[in-house]
């Protein structure tokens, strides 16, 4: 029997050089790519002039949830002013520059991963966002995987801090806000039974706050005598405001986004709905004057932060947010946005002065951030926050607040009806 | 019982009119040329954009201009008329440069379709990148219908007012558009080009100049639809037309590529499907009308008033 190579073989053996030529560049990438590992980098020094740490944030600049990520990015600016300013007058107790990263995480889940992915790139040693409940779900996971901290400012979903030990937010969740504006509705008339509850279905956030909103009615004793599903982006309720109104109900519940939330509730009013109605944290931002305008009037909703709160910090923030040429009040998720730089820089700096961020790496760094951020204690515009040990913020103040508009319904404000604080928490 | 039929009547043609608006639009260009202009959603929205600065309205805060606004205030009617014929420019531009070029070269419907799509793109960026995301409510707006209440009781069915306007300027410009198809010079030029292009070019009709004529008023339709929306629900975002735009694309395939009758039948027919939903089941709206429209191009598949065109050799 010969051995003679055939062309067969010599073209198993041209395709075995490739496989290990493709190999080898395939390891060699790896290689590369771990020894550029940012994170397996140490820190420099803070006096170096690369020694600023950079923080990444993740917002909705685009897409539907655009009109929360515009707010935020405003909020997480002036956040910036405030600490860059507090740094120059004190730069002993915040011997830690900062920088921010800016990434538009757009309003759907791929875009959040992929502006997350961009950020643990760029080396951010935490990270501030993404704008939507849904969104977090599917980005949260890549930092909690690479160590990352995260701090929401806007996730309000039920099981957001329980992603991973990495991940915590400054935005209370919807269990604990929601039922406040049921109650203030039931203080306002006591004898209301009928009521009827419109929400998104197709969204995350709505479809988790309406739950919430149930279980508060029936706490009361109310059961609603109609529940609509509504659709993300829909704009024409009258099917479903038609269908309702013949049960005469006197308290709407409604759980939407802001633009769809907004529409409702004019449509509604149009119709003819005069009782009173309740909203969800969607509806929670000035963007819904221009849409339901005069209609938006008497609207009551739970909020997180007021502007009328009298602390140092908040008056700074009001200063700030009238300078930026903002108009009105400040909304809460400007608010909360702020919060989450301010922990996270507050953290750092106490982190550095404590010598923690000596001689690390940017993984050990991130890891003991994230055990400084939950064990801090903050002032923040919100009032003063702290966390649970898995994330969850804890906070003291939570408010009450009604819609009113001005004369001709082009503008308004969220005015404080009620304050509520919750016993043994705060900071 | 009658009280809750005429309800979902009005429910269905309130929404109805506005679908068939949209779709008229799609016709117009899909009878002449054979493709779908992917842009009109977008058109759509920059009528309503339109319509608010002619009115006086400012870009918003996160706009390109923040507080820039145009030196006019003109009454919604005015506007709404200037702003389409703002949509019917903008038309012909996507005309000459996403369908002009390709047509030319003789190239393949779908590459007008793709083209179309990205000039649709490219208008909603800008309109974001100008006017920002945030919602505008036309100025004046709840004043523009003064005098009238806000809601109409017919025989115990509720209707805004506003809906009933947009119902009737959506049948209005139907009938006339109708009419002119049918009775003028030029809507018989119209009909020849959408009938056989080349041989309505060799009986001396300037094909080339109907075929703009047809994106003129297909920009008209969206600029009127997208202010009388505008008007109704607030300016949602750039991206408020696409919505319309593609509810207009299925009742433009559940009327019958091309049938002016067709458009109007699937407009109303898709609105009505649409409120007859029951009210537990709002959600599955969407679900339902397209059920419909699967269901009816199963037995028709030309559409409801459609033809299909057999393959010529």
């Amino acid at each position: 029997m010969t051995s003679d190579a055939t062309p067969l073989d010599q073209r198993q053996r041209g395709s075995l050089r490739l496989a290990a030529l493709l190999a080898a560049a395939v390891g060699a990438t790896a290689l590369l790519g771990r020894s550029a590992d940012p994170a397996a980098q140490p820190l420099p020094p803070a006096s170096a002039p690369d020694g600023a740490l950079t923080l990444g944030a993740v917002i909705a600049l685009t897409g539907n949830a655009n009109l929360y990520g515009q707010d935020q990015r405003l909020g997480i600016g002036l956040a910036e002013r405030w600490a860059a300013d507090r740094a120059r007058r004190d730069p002993a107790s915040f011997p830690r520059p900062v920088r921010l990263s800016l990434e538009d995480g757009a309003s759907d889940e791929q875009s959040a991963i992929a502006a997350f992915q961009l950020m643990l790139r760029r080396g951010v040693v935490a990270l501030i966002g993404p704008t939507l409940s849904q969104q977090a779900f599917a980005a949260d996971p890549i930092a909690q995987r690479r160590g990352v901290p995260v701090v929401a400012p806007s996730n309000t979903a039920k099981g957001i801090p329980q992603i991973g030990h990495f991940i915590s937010r400054v935005s209370a969740q919807s269990s604990v806000i929601a039922p406040l504006s049921i109650e203030e509705a039931l203080q306002r008339d006591p004898t209301l039974r009928r009521v009827a509850v419109f929400y998104a279905q197709d969204d995350a956030y709505s479809t988790a706050e309406v739950a919430i909103f149930k279980q508060a009615l029936t706490a009361k004793g109310l059961r609603p005598l109609s529940v609509q599903r509504t659709l993300l982006g829909q704009n024409d309720f009258q099917s479903a405001i038609t269908a309702v109104l013949p049960q005469r109900p006197e308290l709407v519940v409604i759980s939407a986004q802001a633009v769809d939330g907004g529409n409702l509730i004019r449509q509604l009013r149009e119709l003819g709905y005069r009782g009173q109605i309740v909203v969800g944290n969607g509806l929670n931002t000035p963007n819904i004057y221009p849409i339901c305008q005069r209609w938006c009037d008497g609207v009551l909703i739970a909020q997180a932060y007021s502007p009328d709160l009298d602390t140092p910090v908040n008056r700074a923030f009001l200063a700030l947010y009238r300078q930026s040429g903002a108009r009105g009040a400040p909304p809460q998720i400007t608010a909360q946005a702020w919060a989450a730089y301010q922990v996270l820089f507050e953290a750092i700096q106490r982190l550095q002065r404590r010598g923690g961020l000596q001689g690390v790496t940017l993984a050990e760094a991130r890891r003991r951030l994230m055990t400084e951020l939950l064990s801090g204690r903050y002032d923040t515009p919100l009032g003063p926050i702290r966390f649970t040990p898995d994330g969850e913020v804890i906070q003291g103040r939570f408010f009450v607040a009604e819609v009113r508009m001005a004369p001709g319904g082009r503008d308004g404000k969220f005015t404080l009806v009620r304050e509520r604080s919750l016993k043994g928490v705060g900071g | 019982m009658m009280e809750s039929l005429l309800q979902t009547l009005l429910n269905g043609a309130a929404t109805g009119g506005v679908y068939a608006l949209v779709a008229l639009g799609y016709t117009l260009i899909f009878s002449v040329l054979g493709v779908i202009n992917f842009a009109q959603g977008a058109l759509f929205s920059l009528g309503g954009y339109a319509t608010y600065l002619l009115m006086g309205g400012r870009i918003g805060v996160n706009g390109a201009w923040p507080g820039l606004g145009l030196p006019v205030a003109l009454p919604f009617t005015l506007a709404l008329l200037v702003a389409a014929l703002v949509t019917a420019l903008a038309s012909l531009l996507v005309e000459r440069l996403a369908f002009a070029p390709l047509r030319r070269r003789g190239a393949e419907p779908l590459q007008s379709l793709i083209t179309s799509l990205g000039a649709g793109v490219v208008l909603v960026n800008l309109l974001q990148i100008l006017m920002g995301a945030e919602g505008y409510a036309f100025p004046a707006g709840a004043e523009a219908l003064a005098g009238l209440p806000d809601m109409l009781i017919l025989a115990g069915a509720r209707i805004r007012t506003i809906q009933v306007l947009l119902l009737a300027i959506c049948a209005g410009a139907v009938v006339l558009l109708s009419l002119w198809l049918e009775r003028s010079r030029s809507g018989k030029a119209l009909r020849a080009v959408a009938e056989d292009f080349t041989t309505a070019r060799l009986l001396g009709i300037d094909s080339d100049a109907m075929v703009r004529l047809a994106f003129a008023l297909s920009g008209v339709l969206a600029g009127l639809g997208g202010g009388l929306v505008g008007l109704s629900v607030s300016l949602t975002g750039p991206y408020f037309g696409i919505s319309y735009g593609l509810k207009g694309l299925a009742v433009l395939v559940l009327g019958g590529l091309g049938s002016v009758p067709g458009a109007i039948a699937g407009g109303l027919l898709m609105g009505l499907a649409e409120a007859l939903v029951p009210a537990d089941a709002s959600g599955w709206r969407e679900a339902l009308a397209f059920a419909i429209l699967f269901a009816v191009l199963l037995l028709r598949p030309g559409g409801l008033l459609g033809r299909i065109q057999p393959d010529k050799v």
